[in-house]
């Protein structure tokens, strides 16, 4: 599904060169479900945007669903974004003065569908989050637990081939933790692709595969030792624009 | 997509109603004051009669002083006038389809009606063919005839004229006293205000037409003079038989000429009789006859004073200016929505999308402005007319209306461009933390 290849991702400033991404190699397989672990600044979100398009990266091959996305144009990439791949982010980002049926239909919008068939789509999404009787609310008028449900169905409206979620329980509590986290195992059982970061080792035990990022590469933790990484990690001195 | 995206404007506008309230009245400002000078100058420049504008011709002959030229700031034209003996012996031509000689002059009115005093009126002598030529419409009668136009006491009335002297009737057949002779009714004329006042653009090329026009035929029988511009370069006499035959310049000429071959013609012979005026003695500069159609001799004449056109360029600075104070609003109100933007990208809005969406944001301000600047403008001009105190009754037809909503597109467009490419450049992934 997903095969990168060398990928580096530099940031920089004037007075400070931040290498969030060092040759990171990485294959992700059709159906895996799998959480990305690592300390703050390790590269987490940096390799989630980049594995979304939504960032460049400095070198190395990106090879997504078996197409090369490594050097695409900005139509290129939405395009992509938008037919292959679902978002679910820690803060929900719901757009605030839209409706709960209004922003599931956003990535819809983009593909140029008819009415009758965005809203069979939207009704099936909202189905299986189980938000069919909230479609009129507005994002404000929900729970957390709710609006990160509403997130879930706009990632799977449009049926990508891989979801990218970025801590998706971060702001939730643990009971409702669990429930978007059925939620996401239910939609994997289906054949969609799940990268999760996540801090969480309870929530990550439950994925079929972990992976852990330090300081930009991916560690093997069955054959490494943990202990000097880790503390490499405390003097990475990582710019906070990492994100990671 | 179209109708998505002025949903999502709209939206957007009402996020912050006074924010938006702002941003089209500025833009609304900025038409209001535009358009009621653009108005005011498509008044003054327009075409006062569409439809024979170009088969209307002003005649010029050059029978001016030899020793300098009429205007000596345009010193190769002729006079913009005519003598009489060379209207009349004109008149004599029959190539023109019809033709008048005409000016103004003021006659004292004596009212039938109980409670009006007698007053001094402006007339234009002229020939019956004035109206048809012009396309004047008749509300009762019509024109003189042709046997009537040697000098028959008979009179057309303007509508304001005939509802003053004769209470707006039917007063066709009914007698006025104008000086000390009985004068029938021939015809009432309806509404009728070209701008400009073509035929005749001396001593105020905007004022109302007259309200009364007897026949030219009667110049020598009532012996007034013209009210309006007379020039001479020698003796204009010491009476009014004398001032008929001198060269004075004090009438003006129109022809209608409805073909290239009938101007030809009729041009070739005002050099035939610019020709024979120097045989006999007169006409001692070179033949110089001049033929120009309405809209020509407009513009010939500068009908439209350059002052008109430099408060025109003004008010689209301004309307300009308005567009430009709206860059800073705009970029801080759509970069506070990169959040929003960051989640549309990520969802799949390529930059081009998200450029558009706030274009149809910007334009659907610039439309509200719009109709808000043009209905201030219609205020504006009516100011206009009260203040110089005119009675042009300005007003917005289609192509106004068109032109207005135009301009307020494009001050939103100018207005948004740069906000827009600011917001479609943004990377979604810096701001997909931050909501």
């Amino acid at each position: 599904m997903l095969d990168m290849r060398g990928i580096r991702k530099v940031y920089r400033t004037s007075h400070i060169e931040t290498h969030a991404l060092s040759d990171l190699d990485l294959h992700i397989g059709e159906g895996e479900f799998v959480a990305v672990m690592g300390p703050s600044g390790s590269g987490k979100t940096t390799f989630l945007n980049i594995a979304g398009l939504l960032d460049t990266f400095d070198g190395g091959t990106y090879t997504l669903d078996g197409a090369d996305v490594s050097r695409l144009g900005d139509r290129q990439m939405s395009r992509i974004r938008n037919a292959k791949i679902g978002f679910i982010f820690q803060t929900f980002n719901l757009i605030p003065d839209l409706s709960v049926f209004d922003n599931v239909d956003v990535p819809l919008r983009y593909r140029g569908h008819g009415a009758a068939a965005r809203r069979s789509a939207i009704d099936e999404a909202l189905d299986i989050v189980g938000l069919s009787a909230r479609q009129g609310h507005l994002p404000a008028q929900l729970s957390g637990g709710q609006q990160q449900r509403v997130a879930i169905a706009r990632a799977l409206v449009g049926q990508p081939r891989l979801i990218l979620a970025d801590e998706p329980t971060g702001n939730l509590d643990s009971a409702m933790a669990m429930e978007i986290l059925d939620l996401l195992e239910r939609i994997n059982s289906t054949g969609t692709t799940i990268i999760m970061v996540t801090h969480d080792p309870e929530l990550a035990n439950r994925t079929t595969r972990q992976i852990h990022l330090l300081d930009g590469r991916l560690i093997d933790l069955a054959s490494e030792t943990p202990a000097p990484l880790l503390g490499r990690a405390a003097t990475a001195g990582l710019d906070a624009a990492a994100q990671g | 997509m179209l109708a998505y995206q002025i949903r999502l404007a709209w939206k957007s506008l009402r996020r912050n109603p006074i924010l938006s309230l702002l941003l089209v009245f500025a833009i609304g400002l900025g038409i209001a004051v535009s358009m009621t000078f653009v108005s005011a100058y498509a008044f003054l420049s327009g075409n006062p009669i569409p439809s024979m504008s170009d088969r209307l011709f002003h005649v010029q002959v050059d029978g001016w002083n030899p020793q300098r030229p009429f205007d000596d700031d345009k010193p190769e034209e002729p006079p913009n006038q005519l003598t009489y003996r060379d209207a009349t012996a004109l008149l004599a031509s029959t190539i023109p389809t019809r033709q008048t000689v005409n000016f103004k002059s003021e006659l004292t009115v004596h009212p039938a009606r109980e409670g009006i005093r007698p007053y001094r009126e402006v007339v234009r002598l002229c020939r019956g063919d004035f109206f048809p030529m012009f396309a004047i419409p008749f509300r009762y009668g019509g024109p003189w005839s042709r046997e009537e136009e040697a000098g028959a006491q008979v009179v057309v009335l303007s509508a304001a004229a005939n509802q003053k002297l004769f209470g707006g009737e039917n007063s066709v057949g009914r007698t006025l006293r104008l000086e000390d002779r009985d004068f029938r009714v021939a015809g009432v004329l309806d509404r009728w205000r070209p701008l400009p006042k073509f035929y005749d653009t001396n001593n105020g090329p905007f004022d109302q037409p007259e309200e009364m026009f007897i026949p030219f035929g009667l110049t020598p029988q009532l012996g007034v003079f013209s009210a309006g511009n007379t020039s001479g370069w020698g003796n204009c006499g010491t009476n009014f038989e004398e001032f008929l035959q001198s060269e004075c310049v004090w009438l003006q000429m129109w022809v209608q000429l409805d073909s290239p071959s009938q101007r030809d013609e009729y041009f070739a012979y005002l050099g035939a009789y610019a020709g024979e005026q120097k045989k006999l003695g007169r006409f001692g500069r070179p033949v110089n006859n001049r033929l120009r159609d309405v809209m020509a001799w407009l513009r010939f004449i500068e009908v439209v004073p350059p002052e008109a056109r430099a408060l025109l360029i003004i008010s689209l600075l301004f309307l300009l200016v308005c567009a430009v104070n709206l860059i800073g609003i705009l970029l801080g109100k759509f970069l506070a929505r990169a959040p929003e933007v960051g989640v549309r990208r990520a969802l799949g809005a390529s930059r081009r999308w998200v450029f558009t969406q706030h274009i149809v944001e910007c334009e659907l301000v610039g439309l509200l402005g719009g109709l808000l600047g043009l209905a201030l403008s219609l205020g504006g001009m009516r100011l206009i007319d009260r203040l110089f105190d005119t009675t042009f009754g300005f007003t917005l037809d289609v192509r106004l209306f068109g032109i207005g909503l135009g301009l307020a597109l494009l001050a939103a467009l100018v207005a948004g461009a740069y906000p827009a490419w600011r917001i479609c450049r943004i990377e979604p992934a810096l701001h997909l933390k931050t909501q």
